[in-house]
Parts: C-alpha cells; structure tokens; sequence
C-alpha cells in the first residue's frame, strides 16, 4: 500500500519532467538548420544530461511523430517536424484516443450525432429565419474572416 | 423498521421523471445544481444502505471479525428478508466500491494525462494545437495546482475546429468553455458519474446534467457573446464536422440527441431566470419531488443507520 502510494506520488513529477525535457530537446532541435548527431542536440541542451537519455529521449519523440532520423555513417542524424505546439498536438491525440469514456471527463464541445440528429440539426439550421437588425450573418462574417 | 430499511435502494427510481422535467423546464443552471445534489444524497444514502446491510450480512459467516453477538437473533429481526438481504448486500457493495474507486482513478488519470499533454506549451488560457481532427473542451484546473498556471484551468481547441469556424462562432465557442471552467461543471459531472456507478437508478440523472451542463454553458456563451444564434451556429457547425456517432456509443436513441436540443433550445428565447418554482405547476412539482424524495431517502437512511447501531450496541457483550 505505502509502496503504491510512493511510486504514484514519484511517477506522476517524473513523467511532467519527461515531458517539459521532450519540449526542450524539440525546441533545441528546431534550431538546427540540418540533421544534426544526438551530441550536437547533447551539447546545446547545457551539458548536464547524458548521451543515453537524449538518444532515449530523441527516441521516444521519434515515437510520437515530432522527429525523424535517418543513417549517417554508423549512427542517426535526427530532424524536428514538429513544433512544442505540434508534440502537445500529438500527445493530446494520443490521450483523446485512448480513452473512449472522456466525455465524463472532458467537456467536449459537442457530442458525436446520430444520423438522426444530423437531419435534425440540418433542418434547424436551414430553417432559422435570418433575424433582421443582427449583424453578423454567417456569408458576412465568414468573408471577414478570410 | 420492516421494509423501509430498503427505501434508499429503490427511492432513486424517483429520479426517472425528475431529471425529464427538470432538463426540459427548469433553467438549466438550476436543474444542473439541483440534479446533481439530488443523485449525490441519493447515491450516499444508498450506499451507506448497502453498508449496513453488508454488516448484518457478514456477521452471519463463521469466522468473520464481528462481535459473534452481531449474528443474534435479534439483530436479524431487525432486517426483513436477512438472509437473502444481507449475503445479496456483500458483492452489491463491493460492486459499488470497486466500480466507483475505478471511475474516480479514470478522471484523475485522464485529467494528469492531458494536462501532461500540454507541458512545454506557454501557460496561457487558451491551448490551440494543430491537428486537423476538430476538438474543442475545457480542461479544469487544479485549485491547489502546484503551478499557479493551471489553478484557472485551460480551454484546449484545436485548429481544425477553429478553421471551420467564423470568428463570431469562435467566440461563442471560446465563451461557451470557459463558462464550464468559470461554473466548475467538471464536479457536477463527476457527482453524477460516482453517483451513477453508486446506484444504476441514478443514470437518468447522470445523463441529464450531462445535458444540462452543456446548455447552462450554452446560455452563459450566449449572454458573452450577446447573440444566441451565434452559439447555435457554432454548436451546429461544430457536431456536424465531428465524424457521426458509431452505434456502440448511442444505443436505442428516441427522440433527438443533446446537439439538436441544443441548438432548438438556443434559437427560442431566454428561459427565465427563476430559480425556485411554486409548488402549483408541473416544474415545480417535479422539483418539490426531487427536494422530499431526496430527504425522505436520507432520513430513512439515517433511521436505519441509528436504530442497527442502536440495535448492534444493545448485542455487543460489554
């Protein structure tokens, strides 16, 4: 029981500390103008992380979509494709995907609609008279938008 | 006590016509707070039913760490029906516990893994991530956060959902999030979740302030926002980007869904803001029921707990 207690109070700072250092090994690696070697991204993160955990780090990235490598030599030379924005994008649609049951969690926006609903909705949307004196009609504003 | 003692178990039935009226004529910020403090009495009620029920049922098995005086005759005249009660009453409240200790550690978890999500990212109120997939919903935030960022909680929104949507429709969308995060929604919502795994009469509640919520932030969007049809618009818009339900997630649906009740709602006027009906109309009878239903079931649940102690007390050998 303390045992649990203690791996979930160590687990849960552990893995936001992976997380802001996937950010910052991305960030980093933004700032490549080509594929650079696992030491060149070693180097500029500030010396105080060893070889293994970038190439760990730099892996699990690879993982989630946000770097790509390729051969060079003997090693890899490894390439941001995403931004901080894009790996939260990423993780985000991992944890979307996961859990089927999120709307008990999560407020989502809408609800997913039966095909009955969406006649429904068509309808009521179609049908809306156009309220007279209210700026704002849907041609107008998307135009303004673009 | 005779048959009362099993009131709590049954009273949440009550809940089936109470969550139709309520969601349909109360104003929604009522109905929610009414609804999900009528399933949170009722599910406790139940459940503490449940326990002592278990207690008389379990001090009939041999070799149980009750005081063998709790097994008396006495003590069983109490409960009608003790032997089936009782030893029913065991695995119905393991069921509860171990069904609600799950959905609670499911809310915790998807909670930590989203706001994991969005480490790395500036700590501002809005979260827009590029992602084609439309998505849009509020992540609450912790009060006592150890980062102060996130006490105030996030609208996360990704830009798919933005593209498709005109900047007034953003707007209404904007609002219509931080509406929940501003009202705390995210603890009516689990209140009726637990109170649902608590007792399985309680769905009907847990999908009507599910309901509910969504339109109390609707109505504050559209108060925001100063326009009621540009919340619809973009509630409308919104459902019909997302892809359509599969059958497993909307099983025997009649009538219409949350969606276009809605949008129907947003495009009649206000509802009043009345928060307490009179007894004399069907709403607030509905909601008159709801309040006495609730009481009854706490005091009957109340009764039986003093009168088994009471009982159990006079058996234990001093």
């Amino acid at each position: 029981m303390t045992d649990r207690r203690e791996n979930e109070a160590e687990s849960s700072p552990r893995r936001r500390g992976q997380g802001k250092l996937e950010a910052h090994v991305l960030s980093v690696l933004k700032g490549a103008v080509e594929p650079v070697p696992v030491a060149w991204v070693q180097e500029r993160l500030g010396g105080d992380l060893a070889y293994t955990t970038v190439i760990t780090i730099l892996t699990r990235l690879h993982g989630k979509g946000a770097v790509e490598r390729e051969r060079a030599g003997r090693s890899f030379v490894w390439t941001a494709v995403a931004d901080e924005a894009g790996l939260a994008a990423l993780r985000m649609r991992k944890v979307l995907d996961a859990e089927t049951d999120r709307q008990a969690v999560l407020a989502s926006f809408v609800t997913a609609l039966s095909p009955h609903d969406e006649l429904l909705l068509r309808e009521l949307l179609a049908g809306e008279p156009g309220e007279p004196g209210e700026p704002g009609e849907p041609g107008e504003s998307r135009e303004g938008d673009r | 006590m005779g048959v009362f003692v099993f009131l709590p178990l049954v009273l949440p039935l009550t809940a089936w016509p109470i969550a139709r009226l309520a969601e349909s004529r109360l104003h929604p910020r009522t109905a929610t707070r009414l609804l999900s403090a009528v399933a949170g009495v009722l599910a406790v009620c139940s459940t503490l039913c449940l326990g002592l029920l278990m207690i008389v049922g379990t001090a009939q098995l041999p070799g149980n760490p009750l005081p063998d005086a709790w097994s008396d005759p006495e003590v069983r005249a109490a409960l009608p029906y003790d032997e089936v009660a009782g030893r029913a009453a065991i695995p119905a409240l393991l069921a509860v516990l171990v069904s609600c200790g799950a959905a609670a550690r499911r809310h915790v978890r998807v909670r930590r893994r989203a706001e994991g999500a969005l480490v790395g990212l500036p700590e501002t109120s809005v979260a827009v991530l590029p992602d084609g997939a439309p998505y849009a919903y509020a992540l609450p935030g912790r009060r006592r956060g150890r980062r102060p960022g996130h006490r105030r909680g996030r609208v996360v929104v990704s830009t798919g959902m933005l593209a498709a949507l005109t900047s007034r429709e953003r707007r209404a969308l904007f609002a219509h999030e931080r509406a929940h995060l501003a009202g705390r929604h995210h603890r009516h919502l689990l209140a009726v979740h637990l109170a649902a795994r608590a007792n399985p009469f309680l769905r009907p509640l847990r999908t009507a302030v599910a309901y509910t919520a969504e339109r109390w932030a609707d109505e504050d969007a559209a108060a925001a926002v100063g326009s009621r049809r540009s919340v619809a618009r973009a509630i409308g818009t919104a459902a019909l980007l997302a892809p359509p339900a599969t059958t497993a997630a909307l099983p025997a649906v009649t009538g219409a869904g949350p969606v276009p009740r809605r949008v129907a709602a947003l495009l009649r006027p206000a509802p009043t803001g009345r928060t307490w009906p009179s007894l004399f109309t069907t709403v607030g009878f509905a909601a008159w029921g709801a309040a006495v239903g609730a009481t009854v079931s706490a005091l009957s649940s109340a009764n039986s707990a003093v009168t088994l102690f009471l009982v159990l007390r006079a058996a234990t050998p001093m």
